[in-house]
C-alpha cells in the first residue's frame, strides 16, 4: 500500500498561476472589479476601523453585512492605489500595502489563508549566499505589545531558492522582492548576481539590519560609508530595483539614509527590528537561545514613525514604512509621516487576512474623503520646507 | 488549513489551573486528526500580539465538537478562561502533521505527562475506532494533577504514576515503559523534553532489549522511506509530539523549530508530531 503523500508547505496548486505576465516588464495593473469579491469591502461609511479580539470574529461570514452597491463598488475602482517603488526601473505594485520579510515566508505558506495575489509585493524571507541553519531555538517570545524574534537568517540559500520557488513566483501577479543578507560586501554582491535577470524575482531588499546574528550585516546598517559601500557596490551588480532596509539600532539615521540614496538605491525601507533581550521564566539565562532578539509589533510604531519621519525630510527616494501596523489608522500615520507605502509584519501572525484587508480599507479612505488617489494622504504630517532638504543629519558624524 | 469562528459552548476547569473548553467548529471536528493543532487568536486589547497554539484534544464530527485542554501560563490562556460561552475564537487550523499509526499496528502505548495529555488524547478515539488496544501511561505530580479518568474512552487500559506516590506508581511515567514495549506495538508521546528525551533513548534500546527482528522488506531491497516522511514515521516504533513557542504557525517565520538530525525542523509544519529518531536528543 501507498502511503499517501503528505503535503508540505510548497507547490501549492491554489496559488492562482498566471503566466503570461511578465514580472520584469511592469504595466499599469489596475485592479478589476471582477477580482475582488463584493463581501470583502467593508462599506465605505465612516473610517474602517480593525476590529479585533471575539467581536471581529463573530463578523466573520455575516451575511447582513452591508454590501457597496454598484456605483460604490466603480467608484472604489477608480481609486488609484498602485505605487512605482522604483521609478527609475520599474517596481510597480497594484498597492501600497506590502509584507515584511521574514513574516510571510516565501509567500507559498499562507495561499491557504489568504488571496496572496491581492497583496502589493511581497518581501520573501532574507535570503544568503549558502545555506544558514539558523540560530538555537527558542527563536521567538510574545513581549507586551510585541513579540521578539531571533531566527538566524535561516534558509536555504539563494540558489535553492530561486530554483524552488522561481518557477512559482514567475506565474504570480504580486511582485516578490527577495531579501538579501550576507556577510560581506561580496556576498551581497553575488546574491544580487545570480538573483539578476531571475524570472519572478521583482527586486531586491537589501537587509543590511539584521541584528540576530553575529555576522548578519547589521554592521553596514550602522555606519554611514560601510551603508554606502555596501549599496553603491550591489548597485553596479544588479539592475534590479534595490530597496535598503535601515536599522533603527544607530544614533541617527539620517547620514545612514542620505549615503543609501546616494549610493543609487530606489527606495529604502524603514525599519527592521530593535534589538532586545527575554529572560528565561526561572531567571537563570536568556530566554531566546541566541541571547538577544529583534522587536517588533506594535510597540515598536513610534519609533518606526519617528525613523520615517526623519528620512523622509533628508531623502527623496521612496520610503517603504515597516514597524508595527495592524490597522489603517497605522497606514495612515506612516503615508503621513512620508512613507509611499507599508509594509506589514508581525500582525499578520495573528491575523494573516491583514494584508490584503487594508488594501480594501485605503480604497475605502480614500472613497470616503473623495480622493482618487492615495498620494495626497502622503507626507501631511511633515514639517513644510521652505528650502532645501536640511543637510543637518548628513554632517552629523558618530 | 482555514480560518474557523468557534463557538464556545463549554469551559470548565478540570484540574487546578487546567481547563477543558468545548467549542462548536464543524470544519474543524471533521477535517482534523490525531496530533494536530490549531492557533488560536486571543483579543489583543492587552497587546498579544501572538495566537495561542493548542493541541486538538478532541474532534467530533458528529457534532462539530473539538474540545482544547490547556494550563493557563500566562495572559494569552487567562484571557482564554474568561470568555464566554457563545463568543466566537479566531482559530486558524487544523495545522500541522498527524500521528501516523502503522496499519498493522494492534496495540498502541499513549504515554502522556501533565498536559501532554491534550498531546495525545484524541489518538486514543481514533485508535479505539480504528479496533486497536490503548493503553495511556500518565505522569503527573501528585494525585490532584491526575487526568479523570472520566474523561478517557471506557476501552482505554489508564496507568497512572505520579512524583509524590498519591496515586498509581510512585515514580516518573517513564519508569512504567518497559513493562509495556513488548506489548506495544507503537508508542505515541506528549510531554515535557526530558520525559520525551529518556522515552526516545529507551525506543532506540528496545529492539536490542527485545531481541526483535527487523520486520518487512529485507535490508537493502527497495527503497527506505526518507527521514520525516509519513512512511518513515508510520514504521517508527516512538513518536513524539513537540512543543515550541510559535509564531505563524504555518511555516513562514521559521520561529517555532526543534534541532533535528538533519537540521532545524518546524514544529508547525514537519511536527508537532516526529518519529523519535528525527529529533537531535542531546547526548546522554
Amino acid at each position: 500500500m501507498k502511503a499517501k503523500k503528505t503535503v508540505i508547505a510548497f507547490g501549492d496548486m491554489r496559488l492562482g498561476v498566471d503566466s503570461d505576465r511578465s514580472r520584469r516588464t511592469p504595466t499599469v495593473r489596475k485592479p478589476k472589479g471582477a477580482m475582488v469579491p463584493v463581501d470583502r469591502f467593508k462599506p465605505p461609511v465612516g473610517r474602517a476601523r480593525v476590529e479585533t479580539g471575539a467581536s471581529a470574529v463573530a463578523d466573520l461570514g455575516n451575511p447582513t453585512a452591508v454590501q457597496p452597491t454598484m456605483a460604490e463598488r466603480e467608484a472604489l475602482d477608480r481609486i488609484d492605489l498602485s505605487v512605482d517603488l522604483a521609478p527609475d526601473r520599474g517596481l510597480l505594485l497594484a498597492n501600497p500595502i506590502l509584507v515584511a520579510s521574514g513574516t510571510f515566508g516565501y509567500g507559498v505558506e499562507y495561499g491557504e489563508v489568504v488571496d496572496v495575489q491581492r497583496i502589493g509585493a511581497i518581501c520573501c524571507k532574507g535570503t544568503t549566499l549558502r545555506p544558514r541553519a539558523g540560530n538555537q531555538p527558542p527563536r521567538v517570545t510574545e513581549t507586551p505589545g510585541g513579540m521578539l524574534n531571533s531566527i538566524g537568517l535561516q534558509n536555504p540559500g539563494v540558489d535553492a531558492v530561486i530554483e524552488k520557488y522561481g518557477p512559482i513566483w514567475q506565474g504570480w501577479k504580486v511582485p516578490v522582492i527577495v531579501n538579501v543578507a550576507g556577510e560581506s560586501i561580496e556576498d551581497y554582491v553575488e546574491v544580487a548576481r545570480r538573483l539578476d535577470g531571475v524570472p519572478g524575482v521583482a527586486g531586491i531588499e537589501l537587509n543590511i539590519s539584521c541584528p540576530n546574528v553575529g555576522k548578519g550585516g547589521l554592521q553596514f546598517a550602522i555606519d554611514r560609508d560601510a551603508a554606502r559601500a555596501v549599496t553603491a557596490a550591489v548597485r553596479r551588480a544588479t539592475e534590479l530595483p534595490l530597496l535598503v532596509k535601515l536599522s533603527p539600532n544607530v544614533a541617527d539615521v539620517r547620514p545612514i539614509a542620505k549615503a543609501i540614496e546616494e549610493a543609487g538605491a530606489d527606495a529604502i525601507t524603514a525599519i527592521n527590528t530593535l534589538s532586545g533581550l527575554a529572560v528565561s521564566p526561572d531567571r537563570t539565562r536568556a530566554f531566546l537561545g541566541n541571547t538577544y532578539g529583534g522587536l517588533s509589533g506594535p510597540a515598536v510604531k513610534p519609533v518606526a514613525l519617528r525613523i520615517v519621519y526623519e528620512v523622509a525630510q533628508v531623502v527623496s527616494i521612496p520610503i517603504v514604512a515597516i514597524g508595527g501596523v495592524t490597522n489603517l489608522d497605522d497606514v495612515l500615520d506612516f503615508l503621513a509621516c512620508g512613507a509611499v507605502a507599508v509594509q506589514v509584519g508581525t500582525a499578520i501572525f495573528a491575523d494573516p487576512e491583514l494584508p490584503v484587508r487594508l488594501g480594501d480599507e485605503l480604497r475605502a479612505e480614500c472613497l470616503r474623503r473623495g480622493l482618487d488617489s492615495y498620494r495626497p494622504l502622503i507626507g501631511t504630517a511633515l514639517p513644510q520646507r521652505t528650502g532645501p532638504a536640511s543637510a543637518k543629519g548628513a554632517e552629523y558624524r558618530p | 488549513m482555514r480560518l474557523v469562528a468557534a463557538e464556545l459552548v463549554d469551559s470548565r476547569q478540570i484540574l487546578p489551573g487546567q481547563w477543558l473548553q468545548s467549542f462548536h467548529a464543524p470544519e474543524l471536528a471533521t477535517g482534523s486528526r490525531a496530533g494536530q493543532f490549531v492557533h488560536v487568536r486571543t483579543g489583543d486589547y492587552s497587546g498579544l500580539v501572538l495566537r495561542r497554539p493548542f493541541s486538538i484534544n478532541t474532534a467530533d464530527p458528529a457534532t462539530g465538537i473539538v474540545t482544547l485542554h490547556f494550563r493557563t501560563v500566562g495572559r494569552g490562556t487567562e484571557w482564554l478562561t474568561r470568555v464566554r460561552e457563545g463568543e466566537k475564537l479566531d482559530m486558524l487550523g487544523p495545522l500541522g502533521r498527524p500521528f501516523e499509526v502503522d496499519p498493522r499496528s494492534r496495540h498502541l502505548l499513549l504515554i502522556a505527562g501533565g498536559l501532554g495529555m491534550a498531546g495525545v488524547r484524541m489518538l486514543a478515539d481514533e485508535a479505539i475506532r480504528d479496533g486497536r488496544q490503548v493503553t495511556i501511561l500518565f505522569g503527573a505530580l501528585s494525585a490532584g494533577h491526575v487526568y479523570p479518568s472520566s474523561l478517557l474512552p471506557d476501552e482505554v487500559e489508564y496507568v497512572v504514576a505520579t512524583d509524590d506516590g498519591s496515586l498509581g506508581h510512585h515514580g516518573y511515567v517513564t519508569d512504567l515503559v518497559q513493562e509495556y514495549e513488548a506489548w506495544a506495538d507503537q508508542a505515541f508521546a506528549c510531554g515535557p523534553y526530558p520525559m520525551l528525551e529518556r522515552l526516545a533513548r529507551l525506543a532506540s534500546g528496545r529492539r536490542d532489549r527485545l531481541g526483535v527482528a527487523k520486520l518487512g522488506r529485507k535490508r537493502g531491497r527497495g527503497k527506505t522511506d526518507p527521514l520525516g516522511s509519513t512512511g518513515a514515521r508510520r514504521k517508527a516504533f516512538l513518536q513524539v509530539s513537540m512543543e515550541q513557542t510559535m509564531g505563524c504557525a504555518v511555516g513562514a517565520c521559521l520561529g517555532c523549530t526543534v534541532i533535528g538530525v538533519e537540521g532545524p525542523l518546524r514544529v508547525c509544519r514537519e511536527g508537532p508530531v516526529f518519529a523519535s529518531d528525527e529529533i537531535a536528543w542531546p547526548q546522554a
